[in-house]
């Protein structure tokens, strides 16, 4: 695919995404590996948009927008990481020391553009009042261009300017920092698995806990081995629970029954 | 103009029955705009408001009941999308059924059902599934393989007709759904759950790396701290110690999550610098 198309996509691909990811994913998300398939495609790079996707995908492993938080956006980082080490051959270090950064900052602009929502918000509510129904429709949509932009601003700053320029930093970057990133990333997965924690019945359901981290360690199955096992306790504690909240009923008549037959 | 347009329409209070199609296009609305124009105020109000805009006006063919409808779905509203489909096709039955007379009851089940569905919701949509499919599809992509990444946005998907399957569950069994739905939708959460303990199980000891290339020297010998003492003690030591002490850390007010990925970063950095940390050579 020609360079200019290319980055015609990846910017598009920042619009779908925040579009996407707002409304509670309707295909990538901003989950850094469905992204970096979609740039895999763009790029004809697989093998580089797969494992740099895949290292940011198992750091943000259940970092969360709940309810409208704002966290680091790591869809924004895999495009701007694997952008990066796709055109200026970075490796996967020096690639994420530029991409999470850039997730940081657009994470600034996200917050932003809630505060400036607020104003359109209040703009439709007029616009209903004054019966002009249709423009109000039209300021929603406003929004939602504005909501676009958190990710199209930049992202577009990075794929017309950035590769040179960013191609300097990385240079300037000592190697233990991107070392250090490095081992950041692999120490990541660890906030998510705690967090996990917190939410999950973990304290119930430990002996799950323990079994997964034995089967894994000391046994080396691997982590789709694991999931499915995980799968069929879960479909058996499933029909456990849904069954005992039948005999509630279910009880009592046979109770009644045994009655009558003594 | 305001007047000219009154004059050609329905007296107050009249009320109008959607189609099964303009009922379907609310729902698909809402499916495709939920969580767009949030904003710190009413958060999820405009989203609402322009998904109902259309079938609102259908139900409501004169312009103040349209109105006083409308600002009813101006006002705070926040949950997963997903489970908004749910309480948005129980709210459009309420409003074909009563018109405005529904509002305050209208209001009242959007509140109250928030909270616990989005509890629900966000722990399936957010947190399990990204988490099982997320563990699997970002290890399979660090070996260069894209079957995890394409499954999960297949499922994603598909999951385009089970939000419209939730608006007609909510469409049809309205205010019902409250004791029977959330029920059955807690003991699934918590059967899935535990698959979600195992597959964290494994990624503790997998997934999250911590490694010290560390040695000590006595005379000629030297012993790598590694492989010499912790992996002999139990594998992935440092990373399950590593889970139990962000676990404790969360649980205290001031540690954000935020200040736990800047924590983590700053111990890699200065780790990496006095040479404590390190990159396991690949074996």
């Amino acid at each position: 695919m020609p360079i200019v198309l290319q980055n015609i996509l990846i910017i598009l691909l920042a619009a779908w995404m925040a579009w996407d990811n707002g409304t509670g994913v309707q295909l990538i998300g901003q989950w850094p590996v469905c992204v970096g398939l979609v740039l895999g495609i763009i790029t004809g790079d697989y093998q580089t948009a797969m494992v740099i996707s895949g290292t940011l995908q198992l750091m943000s492993l259940g970092v969360a927008a709940f309810g409208g938080s704002s966290i680091p956006e790591y869809g924004v980082a895999t495009i701007v990481s694997v952008f990066l080490a796709v055109r200026t051959g970075a490796n996967t270090g020096e690639a994420i020391a530029v991409g999470l950064p850039v997730g940081m900052l657009t994470l600034q602009l996200d917050i932003l553009v809630k505060y400036f929502n607020t104003f359109t918000a209040h703009w439709e509510q007029r616009l209903l009042h004054e019966r002009k129904f249709k423009q109000m429709q039209g300021v929603y949509l406003l929004s939602v261009v504005i909501w676009m932009l958190k990710y199209v601003f930049p992202i577009t700053l990075v794929v017309l300017f950035g590769a040179p320029v960013i191609k300097s930093i990385t240079e300037i970057i000592p190697g233990w920092v991107t070392t250090g990133l490095e081992v950041a990333g692999n120490m990541l997965p660890v906030l998510g698995v705690a967090l996990l924690l917190h939410y999950m019945p973990a304290r119930k359901y430990l002996t799950f806990l323990i079994a997964g981290f034995v089967l894994a360690a000391y046994l080396s199955l691997p982590i789709l081995a694991v999931a499915l096992l995980g799968g069929g306790a879960a479909y058996w504690i499933y029909q456990q629970r849904v069954a005992s909240l039948k005999p509630a009923s279910a009880q009592t008549v046979d109770e009644s029954g045994d009655d009558y037959d003594e | 103009m305001s007047n000219e347009v009154k004059q050609n329409q329905p007296p107050r209070g009249t009320v109008k029955q959607l189609s099964k199609k303009e009922r379907n296009a609310a729902f698909r609305r809402w499916t495709f705009v939920a969580g767009l124009g949030w904003n710190y105020e009413t958060q999820q109000a405009p989203s609402v408001a322009y998904a109902m805009a259309r079938a609102l006006r259908k139900i409501y063919p004169n312009d103040d009941d349209y109105i006083e409808a409308m600002d009813n779905h101006f006002k705070y509203f926040n949950i997963t999308p997903q489970m908004g489909n749910v309480v948005l096709g129980a709210t459009l039955a309420m409003e074909e059924k009563d018109g405005l007379k529904a509002t305050d009851a209208v209001q009242n089940l959007k509140v109250s059902l928030m909270g616990p569905l989005s509890g629900v919701g966000d722990s399936i949509f957010w947190l399990l599934w990204p988490t099982i499919i997320g563990g699997i599809a970002g290890y399979m992509a660090l070996q260069g393989n894209p079957t995890g990444a394409i499954v999960w946005t297949l499922v994603s998907a598909a999951l385009y007709f089970v939000k419209m399957g939730l608006s007609k569950l909510g469409y049809s069994s309205g205010t019902k759904l409250v004791t029977a739905f959330s029920e059955r939708l807690n003991i699934f959460t918590d059967a899935i759950s535990v698959m979600g303990l195992m597959v964290v199980g494994t990624i503790v000891a997998t997934v999250v790396k911590v490694y010290t290339p560390l040695k000590f020297s006595t005379g000629k010998v030297s012993l790598s701290v590694q492989t010499g003492v912790l992996d002999k003690i139990m594998p992935a030591l440092l990373p399950a110690a590593l889970a139990g002490l962000t676990y404790w850390l969360l649980g205290k007010k001031w540690w954000t999550p935020t200040k736990i990925i800047l924590l983590l970063v700053v111990i890699s950095l200065v780790g990496t610098f006095f040479n404590i940390l390190g990159i396991a050579p690949a074996k």
